[in-house]
């Protein structure tokens, strides 16, 4: 029994790690856009595509593809967000995020378009996991864990310590003050919607290693990266973290007492739980 | 606003955009254009409807469903159509949603007034559109699993070539025993068939003495380790997936991983080429699946490779329908309006009943025009229909994979 | 062609009611309301399983469903009474897919994932389908009118104003002495209320509901109508509900527009050119087809 739940215990810090790098993406975007960017969904699946195209077409390892996911999921969250979610801002954070879910509609279509809806893997060996005291963990969760990890590293350092990180940090805490010290407030934006929507593409990948990917590979997923990002906290970047674990937990620990069927479920109680006790999230909304 | 045969033979042709395949499509237009109006006007074309599912969850199957039908259309038109004929393909997409499909099936039965619908894929969907069907006349088709569907009140008018799940499961449980499986499990989503599939299974291992145990777990997850360890726990060596090729993608990858060394078996749909491909080959080594298949060695199933290009994948859905567009083309030619009626009234004498055995429908025109009686043996199966609309005879083929590959192992 | 008409005006009439209720919650009291699936899901089921199991006369199901939505709606917005429109989306998104997995795996109740057939509609079995394809149109018609006028009178009365005052700002409207609590729960009901009826107007008329059609797709496409249409405003809810049909139905018809694709690229062209044309509705008229009318009479409460 002891075993049983440690086991789930590590299924769900595994699949929360994951989890937390789309999440990042999103509540980020929150916190200085202040609206719920919706098009996430599409996002993660253009990013697995784009390192599918990397590492399948091109032979490019894992790690490396994992940037150029990022960098291509990045520029399109960079570019639909310029041309179609900005103009929508001054009418309000609900009208930009329905716009956002028809720009979702149009760029998991674009991927159909482009690649047809059949299921592809990328190139990657399996291996049997290890097992330590009756638990197992398998090497490529630990690889993904291990990027999963450095990316968010990464934009923990970018934000603490480069000048770009502190004016986000900035404008996401407080924009009226930020406009006031001279913040180019859309020079601010234009980052965050390419840093975010990178984020995204990485978590989609991420995703992507471990199962097949399609055009809805976004959408099997943007429930829970929504949880996460609810749960720990709209708008904080270390609440999305703790979000995601705490999801990723709760749905493997609910197999304990309730069927398989209904682990989404279990999330969203525990989402229910978690802001009936803490109506802000777990951490607040200090983005960082 | 519907298909015209240029556009549909171009299509089917090939999936990217080429220059050719614009050029021939021109070129078949133009062909059109240049026939005399006279002969037009007389030949009033039969339109046949393509509901299948192009996007949404069913979108892995339903592009390929529906180019097997238009290869059927494009064949038989230029083999001169359905007794002088033309026949007219439109193509709607249900979005794997009954909400979406029973739009576009009013689309295709009022506007349209197609003479068939075919290759519905969910079982809702089927469901949802099956009463609009029958209310108003239109054979349909389908491919799907829940065994309710022929026991909705059609007055004849569905044909269902997906065998009933329970005699499935009952086959292949007793080929499982027979394969040697001591200690049997089943693992699969929540699906109109997947209380019958445990029942059946579990039967058939009671019967001869094996344990079985079996988990339903929720579609469309990352991962399934959890699912899996508890699986394993009742230490199964034969684990039957009961799900479609995404979730057995996961789970293969996550048995393996759990060092699982049992067998693994799977519908032919769920363990597909695709999924061959997307895995390294030491993850799918040994699986099994099996697949409805006629009793003779099957020329229509060749003969559909043929027409959609070696590289396309013939699952047992895409066979299906292509068995669909025949059934439903030959039973327009014994008679009638080249209406839904007709293909109701018809479609049990070309499909059983002896005569002249034919695998496509070109040759089995050809027979009908010269008053012959045709029996179709189908890539599917030998397409023989209860009353109730429900397929027959059926065998079934089972396959190993090999190094990536499927390996034959028996038709039976 | 006439039959498809009437039926696709039928299932725009069904679009409307949800977008009504939705511009109850929403578009009056500022209630996100991401959950309008689950509330759909709810009302059908309530219909379709009391007239099927019961055999009771179909107007009872209607009305059950219009009770059993607004309680789940009342009870849902009882829990999460405290949270801020951004959570409360995330929620209720939540909610709709808890409801649809209860449909998927209580078989015992809703016969699971093979959805429950045959459900009645009104003398179905004495009519042609043409004639009943035209007397569900007409009581589709008849349920967006009343729920027109009572969602206008809502609007024009005292109690509209409260409620366009919390969603304007609950904590002045709370100062002002206004149970802002209860109204955020009486509007939810109302609106959860009005998207049960549409429910169970599904249900009759196409006579099957499953758990696949409760996807939240149809959430989106009816949070696209009311922003198109025009958010706050009852009329917008019911323009934007057939300018999103007139584009679902349309987009059809451009099958043969662009030759040479495969019919997996045509279908996803579709969904692209339903997606822009959404997007470039909003682009030109953020505020919606019909925005939202200046209150008359600007009183205390809706002044900050």
């Amino acid at each position: 029994m002891l075993a049983e739940v440690a086991q789930l215990l590590v299924n769900g810090i595994v699949t929360g790690t994951l989890l937390a790098v789309p999440a990042i993406g999103f509540t980020a975007i929150f916190a200085v856009l202040r609206f719920p960017n919706f098009a996430i969904a599409s996002h993660c699946t253009i990013g697995a595509f784009a390192g599918y195209v990397a590492n399948v077409t091109f032979g490019v390892p894992a790690a490396p593809a994992l940037a150029f996911a990022f960098l291509v999921a990045g520029l399109f969250g960079l570019l639909t967000d310029e041309f179609v979610l900005k103009p929508m801002r001054p009418y309000g954070a609900l009208t930009t995020a329905i716009a956002a879910i028809a720009l979702t509609v149009v760029l998991e279509n674009v991927v159909r378009f482009a690649f047809g809806n059949d299921l592809r893997g990328y190139d990657l060996p399996i291996f049997r996991d290890w097992r330590f005291w009756g638990i197992r963990l398998g090497p490529q969760q630990v690889e993904n864990m291990a990027l999963a990890v450095s990316v968010m590293a990464a934009l923990f350092l970018f934000l603490k310590f480069s000048r770009t990180g502190k004016t986000m940090r900035a404008v996401a805490d407080n924009p009226t003050l930020a406009a006031i010290k001279g913040i180019d407030a859309d020079l601010v934006g234009r980052i965050v919607a390419f840093v975010g929507m990178g984020l995204a593409g990485v978590g989609g990948m991420l995703l992507g290693l471990d199962t097949s990917i399609d055009p809805l590979t976004g959408f099997r997923v943007v429930l829970s990266v929504f949880a996460a990002a609810v749960v720990g906290g709209l708008g904080s970047i270390p609440g999305a973290v703790v979000g995601a674990l705490v999801v990723g937990v709760a749905e493997e620990l609910s197999l304990l007492v309730v069927e398989p069927t209904y682990r989404s479920a279990v999330g969203f109680l525990a989402i229910l739980i978690v802001l009936t006790l803490r109506p802000r999230g777990l951490l607040g909304e200090k983005a960082y | 606003m519907n298909e015209q045969e240029g556009k549909t033979t171009m299509i089917i042709a090939t999936h990217r955009l080429s220059r050719r395949s614009v050029l021939a499509a021109g070129a078949a237009g133009a062909a059109l254009l240049a026939a005399p109006a006279v002969v037009r006007a007389q030949a009033q074309p039969i339109r046949l409807g393509s509901l299948t599912p192009l996007t949404g969850a069913g979108g892995a199957y339903g592009p390929r469903m529906r180019d097997a039908i238009a290869a059927v259309v494009n064949e038989v038109n230029a083999a001169g159509g359905v007794r002088g004929r033309p026949l007219q393909l439109v193509t709607e997409d249900d979005q794997t949603s009954p909400e979406a499909a029973v739009r576009a099936a009013r689309k295709l039965i009022d506007v349209d007034r197609v003479a068939a619908v075919m290759g519905t894929w969910a079982s809702s969907v089927t469901t949802a559109v099956a009463p609009l069907c029958w209310e108003n006349r239109v054979s349909l088709f389908t491919v799907s699993g829940a065994d309710s569907i022929t026991l909705l009140p059609h007055q004849g008018y569905i044909f269902r070539t997906q065998p009933n799940s329970r005699l499935q499961m009952r086959t292949v449980a007793k080929f499982a025993v027979d394969e040697g499986a001591q200690r049997i499990a089943w693992m699969g989503p929540q699906t109109p068939f997947a209380q019958s599939s445990i029942e059946e299974f579990q039967q058939v291992a009671q019967a001869a003495n094996r344990p079985f145990t079996s988990l339903i777990y929720e579609a469309d997850k990352a991962t399934y380790r959890s699912e899996v360890d508890q699986i394993l726990r009742a230490r199964p060596d034969f684990i039957m997936f009961g799900g479609y090729t995404p979730d057995s993608i996961v789970l293969a990858r996550d048995l393996f991983r759990a060092g699982y060394q049992g067998k693994v078996m799977a519908p032919a749909y769920a363990i597909s080429a695709r999924m061959l491909e997307a895995l390294p080959h030491e993850v799918t080594q040994g699986a099994m699946v099996y697949e409805p298949w006629p009793e003779v060695a099957s020329t229509a199933y060749s003969r559909l490779q043929r027409l959609l290009g070696s590289g396309v994948e013939v699952d047992p859905y895409t066979a299906q329908t292509y068995d669909h567009a025949n059934l439903a083309v030959m039973a327009l030619a014994i008679g009638g309006d080249g209406n839904g009626l007709a293909i109701k009234d018809n479609v049990r004498r070309i499909s059983q009943g002896g005569g002249q055995s034919v695998d496509n429908a070109v040759d089995g025109l050809k027979a009908i025009v010269a008053g012959q009686k045709v029996d179709y043996t189908g890539a599917s199966g030998p397409c023989d229909f209860t009353a109730e609309g429900d397929i027959t005879g059926t065998k079934f083929r089972y396959q190993r994979v090999d190094k990536g590959a499927f390996q034959v192992m028996k038709i039976a | 062609m006439e039959n498809y008409l009437v039926a696709i005006v039928t299932f725009a009439g069904i679009y409307a009611l949800l977008a009504m209720g939705l511009n109850v919650s929403w578009g009056m009291t500022g209630l996100v309301n991401l959950g309008m699936a689950g509330f759909f899901a709810l009302g059908a089921y309530a219909s379709a399983i009391l007239t099927v199991r019961t055999g009771a006369w179909i107007p009872l199901g209607f009305g059950l469903a219009a009770i059993v939505a607004a309680l789940a709606g009342a009870a849902l917005m009882g829990i999460t009474r405290k949270l801020r429109g951004d959570y409360l989306a995330i929620i209720t998104l939540g909610f709709s897919e808890f409801v649809r997995l209860v449909a998927a795996n209580e078989i015992w109740l809703t016969r699971g994932s093979d959805g429950i057939s045959g459900i009645p509609g009104p003398w179905r079995g004495e009519l042609s389908p043409a004639q009943f394809n035209v007397l569900f149109c007409v009581i589709v018609l008849v349920l967006v009118a009343v729920a027109y006028v009572v969602c206008e009178r809502l609007r024009d009365s005292p109690y509209g104003r409260v409620l366009r005052a919390v969603r304007e700002d609950d904590t002045v409207a709370a100062v002002a002495g206004k149970a802002v609590d209860r109204y955020k729960l009486q509007a939810f009901a109302i609106g959860a209320g009005i998207m049960g009826v549409a429910g169970a107007a599904y249900g009759h008329y196409t006579s099957y509901i499953a758990p696949d059609i409760f996807r939240p797709l149809i959430t989106i496409y009816i949070f696209l109508a009311l922003t198109a249409g025009g958010v706050g405003n009852n009329r917008g809810a019911v323009v934007g509900a057939f300018l999103v049909m007139a584009i679902l139905e349309g987009t059809r018809f451009l099958w043969d527009v662009v030759p040479g694709l495969a019919a997996v690229q045509k279908a996803a062209l579709r969904e692209i050119v339903i997606g822009v044309l959404l997007i470039v509705v909003m682009r030109l008229r953020p505020e919606g087809l019909l925005p939202e009318p200046v209150p008359k009479v600007l009183d205390k409460e809706t002044t900050r």
